[in-house]
């Protein structure tokens, strides 16, 4: 699985440079625009969570309307940071895995600038619906807020993104195929199909309103169970062997851990309408997939936790490992929580409360993140040729980023808890669980403050790497005093390798 | 693994739950039955309620609007929760001025939608009967649940609540208010739109046609049984008739 770079000879090293140079402006461009479309997010989401519990906070902006507000949030989170982190992932881990470099750089950093004007444009509608004028409406359904045209942009951008790279995979020199390489070929083939569904059981399609709501229910699921979470992984599966220097624990327990997801992935979604008049074992295959969840979760936490088991010490010094290795620990924490929530006890209390939208931050922002950060902080100096300029800046975003979410999920859950049990309980007037979650809310609210504040650190430092602003260095940054020894391997990997021009 | 066996099989594990939870129950729920009722006067004929209003236009609007992040539009049965029985959400109660007409959630409740508004979250009441509440609670009142609703969503915390149990219900209210949907005229220019607000001198506040079409959605919320029994198929626990 590893990459060894023991004996990485000149070519080798020259190789990988290429590729590096070869995407550079791409992978730059989704890791900087993504970053800034977080730290937008966040912001959204402070706004969208105080108004929950402060009804009249910035109550004289129209655009910034609770309802508008919460949609635009995870929209940004989910399509304007995520999927663009997930691009600079899939496509550079990718003609690294397949040793090809890129032939299309220009064509993907055309693609990814129409993804952020769709993006941007579909924002636009959510926020300026009724406001703006006719052609900004959102098409106002829960899970996908932007209008209908905007899938389909965003579609082809995905496909002119993606398919250098499932090209670059066909033509490379044959060999093995590591484990990333599944995650991220599956990745490619799930999202598109998925899309293409949504858009056209959705918007297309003339059917039942039911089947809208639960098909857009589904694709919210998958496309978090389906893409980013393949990608997350392929990641994991490429740094902790790489930064240990040791092969993948149990090749067979990767195996399983791949297969489990792909085969409970899919149905994931309707459990969110549960009790609704649409055929009842759709919300229950459901609610069943996301309490299965926790097979892929476990066979993947063990399997690159024991790859980096005994080397702890790189753990601790990496950026990318430590954020890597909380985001493996925190899928563990997801398969846990969704066997929880989704189980037909705990279903009836988080289907309608906060502890359904912790569950979805767990997942985008404790474990597909904390993964990503964990990317970028090993893709990036690659690419720019440039270290990352301080570690105190790192320390920061990691500690307040855990600090932060841990603070979100157990506010959203407990609060959520008390929420769903006391909408439950008959014998308390419907207020009562409404005013148990509005203390848990005010915790939220201070939470996306510290998820701000980490994100400032990390979008200042990765801006500055973009502005190629970085330490020219043959030393990584490392979260140490000294840097005695690198768990990246040998020098000379991240180093001033041939002219290191702008 | 080869390439060839890994893509047959993430056709496979993808292809199944695809054409089970995606495509099947789509053309099924496309093409559903009516149910129909198998006794009583209107024996053979299809159960289809009509709903007065703007449905489609204020449906969307209020997807645009986002109202289903805190409010859920849906009764569920009692396995998945105790809807019906919580307030007036699932229909009137039985009183000495009014039969129960509580029920659960049925598919045709959508019709004339794009999209079911299920609902995300329950920071505020279910709103399946939001109309038949207004219509009963305002009974007698010198206000009309349009006017009501106007007076929600452009202030929610204002005192023209109703009384229920000699407390204002309505001046506890979280809800946003939706001041973007209304705008402030010259008051010789409003005519008999102004709402009935405290409004600096001269001016007055009137909705826009937005609000006007949300507002006619709203009140055309009415998924009980009142008018519109329920055929057999749909009354999964039917009471017992009392004969006597």
């Amino acid at each position: 699985m590893a990459e060894t770079t023991s004996n990485a000879d000149s070519l080798d090293v020259d190789l990988r440079a290429t590729i590096d140079r070869s995407l550079r402006h791409p992978v730059m461009f989704f890791f900087s625009s993504g970053a800034v479309w977080l730290a937008l997010s966040i912001v959204l989401g402070l706004i969208a969570s105080a108004k929950k519990h402060a009804p009249d906070f910035l109550s004289c902006f129209s655009f910034l309307d609770a309802g508008k507000v919460d949609a635009a949030h995870m929209s940004t989170l989910t399509y304007g940071w995520g999927a663009q982190a997930a691009f600079g992932m899939l496509i550079w881990l990718m003609a690294r895995l397949s040793r090809k470099e890129c032939t299309a750089s220009g064509i993907i950093l055309v693609a990814g600038h129409v993804w952020n004007a769709a993006v941007a444009y579909g924002v636009l509608c959510i926020m300026g619906s009724g406001s703006l004028g006719p052609w900004f409406e959102s098409s106002g359904i829960a899970g996908m807020e932007f209008p209908g045209g905007v899938w389909v942009v965003l579609l082809v951008s995905f496909i002119l993104i993606s398919i250098w790279s499932l090209i670059q995979f066909q033509v490379r020199d044959a060999g093995h195929v590591y484990v990333s390489q599944w995650y991220l070929l599956a990745a490619m083939l799930w999202l598109p199909w998925i899309m293409v569904t949504a858009w056209l059981f959705v918007f297309v399609f003339d059917g039942s309103p039911l089947m809208a709501t639960g098909i857009a229910s589904w694709f919210k699921g998958t496309v978090f169970a389906l893409f980013f979470l393949p990608v997350a992984l392929a990641s994991a599966y490429y740094l902790a062997p790489k930064v240990t220097g040791r092969p993948v624990c149990s090749y067979n327990i990767a195996l399983f851990g791949f297969w489990s997801l792909a085969v409970i992935g899919p149905w994931v979604g309707m459990q969110k309408l549960a009790g609704a008049p649409i055929p009842q074992f759709l919300p229950a295959a459901g609610a069943a997939a996301m309490v299965m969840i926790l097979i892929p979760a476990l066979s993947v936490g063990v399997n690159i936790l024991r790859t980096v088991q005994g080397h702890g010490k790189a753990v601790a010094l990496s950026p990318s490992m430590r954020f890597t290795a909380s985001g493996i620990v925190l899928f563990v924490g997801y398969g846990v929580l969704s066997f929880a929530l989704n189980n037909n006890i705990g279903l009836k209390v988080s289907q309608f409360s906060y502890a359904g939208y912790g569950l979805d931050i767990l997942g985008l922002y404790g474990v597909f993140s904390l993964c990503a950060f964990g990317a970028i902080y090993f893709i990036v100096p690659r690419i720019t040729r440039r270290e990352w300029l301080s570690r105190r800046f790192i320390r920061w975003h990691f500690y307040l980023s855990l600090y932060g979410l841990a603070s979100i999920v157990i506010c959203a859950v407990v609060g959520g808890v008390f929420q769903g049990q006391g909408t439950e309980d008959l014998t308390q007037p419907f207020l009562t669980g409404a005013r148990r979650a509005a203390a848990y809310g005010w915790g939220i609210t201070l939470a996306w403050g510290f998820l701000l504040l980490a994100n400032l650190f990390f979008c200042l430092h990765l801006l500055l790497m973009w502005a190629r602003l970085g330490r020219r260095s043959s030393h990584p940054t490392l979260l140490n005093k000294h840097h005695s020894e690198s768990p990246h391997g040998p020098e000379g990997e991240v180093d001033n390798y041939g002219s290191a021009t702008a | 693994m080869t390439f060839k066996s890994f893509i047959f099989g993430l056709l496979a594990s993808f292809g199944l739950p695809w054409l089970a939870v995606v495509v099947f129950p789509f053309s099924k729920m496309r093409a559903l039955e009516p149910a129909k009722f198998e006794e009583g006067d209107r024996k053979g004929q299809a159960y289809s309620p009509m709903r007065d209003g703007r449905v489609n236009e204020g449906s969307k609007i209020y997807g645009q609007e986002g109202c289903y992040h805190c409010h859920t539009q849906l009764i569920r049965p009692t396995y998945a929760g105790p809807d019906v029985h919580r307030d007036e959400w699932a229909g009137l109660r039985l009183t000495a001025d009014n039969p129960d007409t509580r029920r659960e959630t049925v598919p045709t409740d959508y019709d004339g939608e794009d999209v079911a508004h299920i609902g995300l979250g329950r920071v505020g009441p279910d709103l399946s009967n939001l109309g038949r509440r207004l219509d009963h609670y305002l009974k007698g009142r010198d206000l009309t649940p349009e006017t009501w609703l106007y007076l929600h969503l452009y202030s929610p915390r204002t005192n023209a609540g109703y009384v229920e149990n000699d407390q204002e219900i309505h001046s506890h209210s979280t809800c946003p208010s939706k001041s973007g949907l209304f705008k402030e005229i010259p008051a010789v220019q409003a005519g008999g739109q102004a709402l009935p607000l405290y409004t600096p001198e001269g001016v007055a506040v009137i909705p826009t046609d937005r609000a006007r079409a949300l507002v006619s959605y709203l009140a055309s919320l009415k998924k009980d049984t009142l008018g519109a029994p329920l055929p057999e198929a749909y009354n999964l626990n039917p009471t017992a008739p009392t004969k006597e």
